[in-house]
C-alpha cells in the first residue's frame, strides 16, 4: 500500500511539488508531503536521497526548478523575514562561527530574531544549561568538541522558542546519554504543540519519537505518513528472524508453503520471515527448517521495526 | 505594520549583521597585523621625515602642511588601506559558504539583500574605522613633530574622501568574494587587479592621456588629493593642483564602480543557490 500525501489545509509545513535539479541531476522529483501543527515527522532516506536538499529549499537556501515551499502559509523564497521568524533549524555537523564564544553567539542570533537585551541574556543561559555547556558558554566556540558543537547547535535553533523546528541528523556525533536527553527534548517540545522535523539515518531514534514519517529514494517520495500506518502499509507487524548456517532454496520455498507464512526475504545467512498474523510460530519455522536439514543458529520472533519496513520500501522502491 | 516600521526592521537586522561583521573582521588575525603595521609604517614615515630635516639642518617650508602629505603620501594610507579593503572584503561573504555559516545566518529572518547590506556596511565600517585611527595618528604625530598644523580642519573631510576613494577595490573584493565564493581567489584577483592597475594608469596616461583615468587607481588615488588641493589654497601646498572636471570626474568614477561591483554582488547572491562547499 502506498501512502498519498495529503496535503492538509492546518498544515505548518508545506511542500509541494517539488522538484530541483542540480545540472542535469533531477535530486527531487515532484516531492510533495505536508507537516502539521505538533507532529514530529521523521524524513528517512539513504546519502543522495535528496533529504538535504529538500532541507535546505525549506530554508530558502535553494530555489526549486518547479513547486513550492511554504512554512506557516509563506513562501521562505519570497518573504524569508516572516516565514523564519518561528523557525528554528539545527543543521548536521554544523561549522559554526569560532571567534564567538557560545553565550556570544546565542545573544547574536536573538538579536537576529529582536529578542530584548533581557530576554536573550536569560534565555542564552537557559538554553546553555539544557544543552549541558553551561560551564562552556564564556569559552570560544573553537575549542568545542563536535558533540559539543551539535549541541550548541540545538540551543541556537531554540533561541527564538520556534514553532517549527528543522533538524539535519540532530543527534549524529553525540554521545549516547546527550542522545537520550535529545530524544526526550524533541518529544516534550512536540507535547507543547511545536511542530519538529528530523531528517535522520538513525532510524531506531525516529522510530521512538515521530508521530509520522516520510521516506524519500532517488529524489521522490515513497510514503508519507502516521509512523503506524507506515508500518502496516508495508508488512504484516510481526516477523521471525532466522540465522541459519547457510541458506537454501529448498529452505525458503518449504518456509513460503507453511499457512501462516506471509513472505520470506533472504539476508546472507539470514531469514526474514513476515507473518500473516501474530502467531508465534517459530516451532512450526524451525521443525520446517530441521526438516530440510538446516543448521539453524538462531530465531527470533519479533515486531517488525521500521528500518524493516525502510530496507524493503528501498528494495522494492514503492 | 507600516511602510516606516518595516524600513526600521530592516536597518536594524542591517545594523545586527554589520556588528556581527564586525567581530568578524576583528578577530581575523592578518587584518589587525596589517592595521598594527599600517599604523608603525606611518610612524615611521614621519619620525623619519623629522630625522632627516633635523639631522641636515633643513627647515622646509611645507611644515605646517606635514599632516597633509603624511595623510595621504605617507606609506600606510597609499598601500596598506588598499591591502586592508581587499583583505576585509575579500573573505565577506566567501568565508561564510567556505565555512558553512552562510545557511545559518540565511535560515534566521532576514533578506538576502539586508545580509548582503549588513556585511558590506560592517566591513566598510570597520576599513573606515581603520583610516580614521591611521588619519588621527598622521595628524597627532605631525603635531607632535612638525610643531602647528595649518587647515587642520579639513582633516575630516580629507578622512571622508580617503573613505570615499577607497570604496572601489573594497566593492571589487567584495564583489570577488560573493561571485567566486572563494577567499584567497577573491583577495588575489582583487590584489592583482589593485597592481595591474596601478601599473597601467602611467603607461596608458603617457599613451592616450586622459584615458587612464577609466583605471580604478586614478580616482582612488587621485580622489582626496584633488578634493584637498581645492579647499587648500595656501601657496605652498605639497598637493598637486586639480582642476573642478578632475574632481567631479574622480568622484563620478568612484561612485560608478562602486555600483556596478556592489549590483553584480547583489544579483549573483539573489539569483543564485546559497549551497554548500561539500555539494
Amino acid at each position: 500500500m502506498q501512502l498519498v500525501p495529503v496535503l492538509a489545509s492546518n498544515s505548518v509545513l508545506n511542500i509541494s511539488d517539488v522538484t530541483k535539479y542540480y545540472g542535469k541531476f533531477k535530486a527531487l522529483d515532484s516531492v510533495s508531503f505536508s507537516v502539521d501543527k505538533g507532529w514530529v515527522y521523521g524524513y528517512l532516506g539513504p546519502n543522495g536521497a535528496g533529504k538535504t536538499t529538500t532541507i535546505r529549499i525549506m530554508l530558502g537556501l535553494l530555489e526549486p526548478n518547479r513547486g513550492e515551499v511554504q512554512i506557516g502559509g509563506v513562501n521562505p523564497i519570497k518573504d524569508p523575514v516572516q516565514a523564519f521568524r518561528s523557525v528554528g533549524y539545527a543543521s548536521e555537523l554544523p561549522t559554526l562561527q569560532t571567534f564567538f564564544t557560545a553565550e556570544q553567539l546565542l545573544d547574536f542570533m536573538g538579536k537576529m530574531f529582536r529578542l530584548s537585551t533581557q530576554a536573550r541574556k536569560e534565555k542564552t543561559w537557559q538554553l546553555l544549561n539544557l544543552v549541558g555547556l553551561k560551564e562552556w558558554g564564556k569559552r570560544k566556540i573553537g575549542t568545542y568538541s563536535k558533540g559539543m558543537v551539535q549541541r550548541l547547535s540545538l540551543a541556537l535553533a531554540l533561541i527564538n522558542d520556534p514553532m517549527v523546528l528543522i533538524m539535519d541528523e540532530p543527534t549524529i556525533g553525540m554521545d549516547p546519554e546527550a542522545a537520550v536527553n535529545f530524544r526526550n527534548l524533541f518529544i516534550n517540545l512536540s507535547k507543547e504543540g511545536k511542530t519538529i522535523f528530523i531528517s535522520s539515518h538513525l532510524l531506531d531514534e525516529v522510530q521512538r519519537i515521530c508521530t509520522h514519517v516520510g521516506m524519500i529514494n532517488k529524489g521522490k517520495i515513497l510514503f508519507s505518513g502516521p509512523i503506524d500506518q507506515v508500518l502496516d502499509a508495508f508488512t504484516q507487524k510481526w516477523v521471525v528472524e532466522v540465522e541459519l548456517e547457510k541458506v537454501s532454496e529448498k529452505i525458503v520455498s518449504s518456509l513460503k508453503t507453511l499457512d501462516s507464512v506471509g513472505d520470506v526475504k533472504v539476508d546472507g545467512n539470514r531469514l526474514m520471515i513476515e507473518l500473516k498474523e501474530k502467531k508465534d510460530v517459530r516451532g512450526e519455522i524451525s521443525s520446517e527448517i530441521f526438516k530440510q536439514q538446516g543448521v539453524l543458529l538462531s530465531l527470533n520472533l519479533r515486531k517488525i521495526t521500521l528500518e524493516d519496513a525502510y530496507l524493503q520500501a528501498l528494495k522494492g522502491g514503492q | 505594520m507600516g511602510a516606516l516600521g518595516r524600513v526600521c526592521e530592516a536597518l536594524e537586522r542591517v545594523g545586527v549583521i554589520a556588528g556581527y561583521e564586525w567581530r568578524r573582521g576583528i578577530a581575523k588575525k592578518s587584518v589587525l597585523a596589517l592595521v598594527i603595521l599600517a599604523v608603525a609604517i606611518q610612524t615611521l614615515v614621519i619620525v623619519s621625515n623629522y630625522e632627516f630635516n633635523r639631522s641636515s639642518g633643513i627647515v622646509p617650508s611645507g611644515n605646517a602642511f606635514m599632516w597633509i602629505s603624511t595623510v595621504l603620501e605617507g606609506g600606510a594610507q597609499a598601500l596598506f588601506i588598499p591591502l586592508i579593503a581587499i583583505i576585509v572584503a575579500g573573505g565577506s561573504m566567501s568565508e561564510e559558504y567556505e565555512h558553512g555559516t552562510a545557511d545559518i545566518l540565511l535560515s534566521k529572518p532576514i533578506s538576502r539583500i539586508e545580509y548582503m547590506f549588513g556585511k558590506f556596511m560592517g566591513g566598510y565600517s570597520l576599513l573606515a574605522l581603520v583610516e580614521a585611527l591611521i588619519t588621527v595618528v598622521s595628524v597627532g604625530l605631525s603635531i607632535g613633530f612638525f610643531g602647528a598644523q595649518s587647515d587642520l580642519q579639513f582633516a575630516p573631510l580629507m578622512f571622508l574622501a580617503i573613505a570615499y576613494s577607497s570604496l572601489i577595490f573594497f566593492c571589487l573584493s567584495f564583489m570577488f568574494s560573493e561571485v567566486f565564493r572563494g577567499t584567497t581567489l577573491a583577495i588575489l584577483l582583487a590584489f592583482a587587479m589593485y597592481i595591474a592597475s596601478l601599473v597601467m594608469t602611467p603607461i596608458l596616461s603617457f599613451l592616450y592621456g586622459n584615458v587612464s583615468r577609466v583605471v580604478p587607481t586614478w580616482a582612488a588615488t587621485g580622489f582626496p588629493s584633488f578634493l584637498l588641493s581645492r579647499l587648500i589654497t595656501a601657496s605652498n601646498t605639497v598637493l598637486p593642483s586639480a582642476d573642478t572636471e578632475a574632481l567631479y570626474e574622480a568622484a563620478l568614477i568612484i561612485a560608478v564602480y562602486t555600483v556596478v561591483f556592489v549590483a553584480i554582488a547583489a544579483l549573483r547572491l539573489l539569483k543564485s543557490d546559497v549551497t554548500k562547499k561539500t555539494d
